[in-house]
């Protein structure tokens, strides 16, 4: 007897991984008191949005959500970030 | 106390999980709204027996976003160029355009590196724009494909090298503003075209409608444009570059409180 995964049941568990991934990221960028880290965090967990998106056949939204969420969004804060403070108060 | 949160968290998480399988089992949305999707995927690129309701463009997303629902798209592109604009309000008088002090910038390796790796951003970008009617992508996620090449040019070299080379505020603003008029002037094009020969046609019509026979041109010599869909791409990229590059410069350039 041979255990048959199709290519089907590989999309829906690469999504739950890239999802439950997600998650832990968007907890730890909620957590972390270095901003610039938090910033990090934040773009890996869009990262994993954007692999979502691509498996479920939208790539439209990967191309706009790439260059926005990790390219421009973690640039304009990290700008930000250096002209205020770097770690987030009690 | 951590491990209660974490627990709480992942209770949350799951129940949402389940929340929403159970909700796909039972919630199947009506049989009407299915019938529009077919129409859209079937309309998109049909020259053969649906003349006067296509788009001619191969890309159903593109074909949705600037044909069949263009109007929509058309005030997206308002919205977020009024936010822009509401930006650069706010940032008024808080920066200056002339370089002031020479950046050194980061080493050499790194900079000859983004010297090379800048232009192929760009011409990604500019690929991903301007076939928006034929492969994914389109005109914004073009634009902001190119935007990301001078921020990296900003933190690798300084904000002054990408001033000097052109990239200031002042002129994207003139850039994204004749983007802007580009989207406008293409969707009353054939308009005005059909009330100068006295015919008539719709505001942001693409190809032949009923009663309007009046068309865009489909193709350029053999090459697919699909009519307005690739003006649209085309000044829709300008437009959102220079919006995305002013913003950015912007904000580095920006001095609160003192300076001066």
């Amino acid at each position: 007897m041979t255990a048959v995964i199709s290519g089907e049941t590989l999309v829906y568990l690469a999504m739950a991984l890239a999802s439950v991934l997600s998650t832990i990221a968007t907890y730890m960028a909620v957590k972390e008191r270095d901003l610039i880290r938090a910033v990090v965090y934040s773009a890996l967990q869009s990262g994993f949005y954007s692999i979502l998106y691509y498996l479920l056949a939208a790539p439209d939204i990967v191309l706009v959500y790439i260059p926005v969420a990790v390219g421009l969004v973690p640039g304009v804060l990290i700008v930000l970030i250096s002209k205020t403070e770097r770690w987030e108060k009690e | 106390m951590r491990s209660i949160e974490l627990v709480v968290i992942t209770v949350v998480v799951l129940a949402l999980a389940l929340l929403i399988a159970v909700a796909y089992e039972n919630i199947i949305p009506s049989t009407a709204v299915r019938k529009v999707a077919e129409f859209y995927l079937y309309a998109a690129y049909n020259p053969f027996d649906l003349r006067e309701y296509t788009a001619m463009s191969p890309e159903a997303v593109t074909s949705i976003v600037w044909d069949f629902r263009g109007l929509d798209t058309l005030f997206e592109t308002a919205v977020f160029f009024l936010a822009l604009i509401a930006g650069m309000a706010l940032a008024r008088g808080l920066y200056r355009e002339t370089p002031q002090f020479k950046s050194e910038g980061l080493s050499l390796i790194v900079k000859s590196v983004t010297k090379i790796t800048a232009p192929v951003i760009i011409a990604v970008g500019v690929s991903i724009g301007l076939h928006g009617h034929l492969t994914p992508g389109g005109g914004f996620q073009g634009g902001s494909v190119i935007a990301v090449a001078p921020m990296i040019f900003i933190v690798i070299f300084s904000v002054y090298f990408v001033l000097e080379r052109g990239v200031a505020p002042s002129k994207m603003l003139v850039l994204r503003s004749l983007g802007l008029a580009g989207i406008g002037l293409t969707s009353v094009v054939l308009f005005m075209i059909a009330l100068l020969r006295g015919s008539f046609a719709y505001v942001f019509q693409n190809m032949i409608k009923p009663g309007a026979s009046i068309s865009m041109p489909a193709e350029i010599s053999g090459a697919l444009i699909s009519g307005t869909l690739w003006f649209f791409n085309f000044f829709e990229m300008l437009a959102v570059a220079a919006g995305f590059s002013m913003a950015f410069v912007v904000v580095v350039l920006m001095r609160f409180g003192k300076g001066e």
